[in-house]
């Protein structure tokens, strides 16, 4: 749930709870109110009776002038205390009981006392009192729908902060060249959150700027012993009076060490494609490429007997590193003669905006995923580095080309899309 | 050939000279920028094999230093660094070759060779060894005068070993002399053996002897007896 929600809902029961405790209090206080009114009312009434009682003027059209309903019963118990109720009254008109205010009181003259009960009707008082409560009811719903839609506007202002953060971080990139700054609020929590953002991620980054120039710096620096081990085993082979027992030894050893200079040379590769250090972009014609790259492993593709067929269009030309345009091609179509069974068929397709390299072979023994990841090779081939797809790939993201692998017919198949770039 | 090693890391410029040496070429070995430009201040050499990354000074500041002489020399560079830009700018001064480090003594050789060529005769030339005849310019191979069809690699393949005649020439030396750097070589052995297979037979057929001669588990020789 949003927070967003959650605060509005809180918000909401919390406004009923008020709202709803508040509007009885408000009812009493109200009938109170009023009852205190009435009471004032029949005090005068009383103080008119009672004068009227005194100058014997007593009578129903005196007390119908003074629109008062009166009712006197001569007392012969004690007196009683003055009192306030409410009283129900039959209505015959209406054939209903009316509530009425009722105040009752002894009153002595000429030694007779009489108990005389004055009635004031609360029906149109209490009318009243539910249309105020009725109104008063509209208005806080009014008022409270308005401030939670206000507060909801508000707040999405004030989180639109918090989103375009969570966006930010959700697509930062450590390798990326671009300056990662998020935006200012004026809300501290948020303006806290985002400087500890920043600060980390700054710190993310330099320590990886420092692990990749590490790694560099160590990758040139192998370079020369390992040319020293090279041409001294190189020299050593030469002698002509080596056991084979010998020879075996630094083969193996050489072998190795050859290995690694491979190694160390594609580690400097890929890490100069993420680097960007290969900026000039030439067009390039991948028909050309392609021809040679086949020409060059003709006679492999003869003794697999590989059946080539090419679907170019010979005149697409691409903007890219020719030196990167090159090794790009080189792996794929490697791969794709590598990978393939004897007798089968090696298909390029070469259009404006794709190229696609399909071998046949039998299926992937892993997950396509795990292909273009770095030294994961199949076990096939022990003596592979497991790093071609990933130049390949780390290539295509540098010119923002989309690479994928499918696998229909018995075929594998590398689909590489230029996209725009063209 | 006499040629000047301008390489600091002393082991490796000693390597060099050694099996330059056994080819017949007469090495110097400078270890630094200052006394390179001594040497080069007053004598000739017909090759120049130059470290890019010297203590005291830059590599190509010498190729340049070289190129304002009437009379240059074959010039090879060979460096740690394997930036494009600094291969551009080395062979656009006028290098002629440009070998990342750690390279193969065998591919130093064969790049060697045809400056040497290229020197000697002004490229115009031939390279004959017993029956076999190489036309580089032409990149044509024949067996006592017939012409023996190679595919390009098989043409390379040749002009290597005959470069290198009486080396144990390893497979990973000539997988990146054949392909160069950043290939996933592992399954080039496969192709190496198919090209000498190839090349082999044809030269077999021409009634050419058979010396290219496996070494167990380790690469080939060209073997003159």
């Amino acid at each position: 749930m949003r927070l967003l929600t959650k605060i509005t809902l809180n918000l909401l029961s919390i406004s009923l709870f008020i709202f709803l405790f508040g509007m009885v209090a408000f009812y009493y206080l109200l009938r109170y109110q009023v009852d205190q009114n009435i009471n004032l009312e029949l005090e005068k009434s009383k103080r008119i009776v009672n004068h009227l009682l005194v100058s014997d003027q007593l009578s129903d059209s005196q007390l119908a002038n003074f629109e008062l309903k009166v009712l006197i019963s001569p007392l012969n118990s004690p007196r009683p205390p003055v009192n306030f109720s409410d009283t129900l009254i039959y209505n015959k008109a209406v054939n209903n009981y009316n509530l009425y205010r009722q105040l009752g009181y002894a009153y002595s003259i000429n030694n007779q006392t009489y108990y005389i009960q004055i009635f004031k009707s609360l029906e149109e008082t209490d009318r009243l009192i539910v249309r105020i409560v009725i109104i008063m009811n509209l208005m806080m719903i009014l008022i409270i729908i308005t401030l939670l839609i206000a507060n909801r506007y508000s707040s999405r202002q004030d989180w639109k902060v918090f989103y375009d953060t969570i966006d930010k971080i959700n697509n930062y990139d450590v390798d990326s060249r671009m300056e990662f700054s998020l935006n200012n609020s004026d809300i501290k929590e948020f303006a806290d959150l985002n400087r500890v953002l920043e600060k980390m991620t700054d710190r993310i980054k330099s320590d990886y700027l420092n692990l990749k120039e590490y790694i560099e710096n160590a990758s040139h620096e192998i370079q020369t012993p390992l040319a020293i081990i090279n041409s001294k085993m190189e020299l050593l082979l030469q002698w002509g009076d080596m056991k084979e027992k010998q020879y075996k030894i630094v083969a193996d050893a050489y072998e190795a060490s050859n290995r690694l200079s491979r190694l160390n040379k594609t580690l400097i590769l890929l890490a100069k494609i993420e680097n960007r250090q290969f900026p000039d972009s030439n067009p390039v014609n991948p028909a050309i490429m392609i021809n040679h790259q086949l020409e060059s492993l003709e006679d492999l593709i003869l003794s697999k007997k590989i059946k080539i067929t090419r679907r170019f269009d010979d005149d697409v030309i691409i903007q890219m590193n020719p030196y990167l345009a090159e090794i790009m091609l080189v792996n794929l179509i490697k791969n794709a003669v590598r990978h393939n069974i004897k007798g089968g068929d090696l298909i390029i397709d070469l259009s404006e905006h794709m190229l696609e390299i399909a071998n046949s072979g039998p299926p992937l023994q892993m997950d396509p995923e795990l292909l273009f990841k770095r030294f994961h090779k199949s076990s096939s081939s022990p003596e592979s580095l497991g790093l071609g797809l990933a130049i390949v790939q780390k290539i295509c993201v540098l010119y923002g080309y989309k690479i994928f692998y499918s696998y229909q017919n018995e075929t594998h198949i590398m689909h590489v899309e230029f996209g725009n770039r063209l | 050939m006499k040629i000047l090693i301008i390489e600091d890391e002393k082991t490796l410029s000693d390597s060099m000279v050694e099996y330059l040496s056994e080819e017949g070429h007469h090495c110097e070995a400078i270890y630094n920028y200052f006394n390179a430009i001594d040497k080069l201040g007053m004598y000739q050499y017909d090759c120049i094999v130059v470290d890019i990354n010297l203590p005291d000074g830059n590599g190509l500041d010498l190729i340049r230093f070289i190129k304002k002489r009437s009379i240059s020399p074959g010039i090879i560079i060979i460096s740690a660094l394997n930036s494009l830009e600094n291969r551009i700018e080395g062979l656009e001064i006028g290098a002629d070759n440009y070998l990342t480090k750690p390279f193969h003594l065998a591919e130093l050789n064969a790049h060697l060779k045809s400056i040497n060529r290229r020197i000697s005769y002004g490229g115009n030339n031939q390279i004959i060894m017993n029956e076999i005849k190489l036309i580089p310019d032409e990149h044509k191979a024949f067996v006592r005068e017939t012409e023996v069809i190679l595919t390009k690699k098989e043409y390379e393949l040749l002009l290597f070993f005959i470069s290198n005649k009486n080396k144990v020439i390893t497979k990973a030396g000539l997988a990146e002399y054949l392909w160069g750097d950043y290939m996933d070589l592992a399954d080039s052995y496969d192709f190496i053996y198919t090209h000498i297979k190839n090349l082999r037979r044809k030269l077999l057929k021409e009634g050419c002897q058979d010396y290219i001669k496996t070494i167990y588990g380790l690469g080939y020789k060209f073997e003159l007896t």
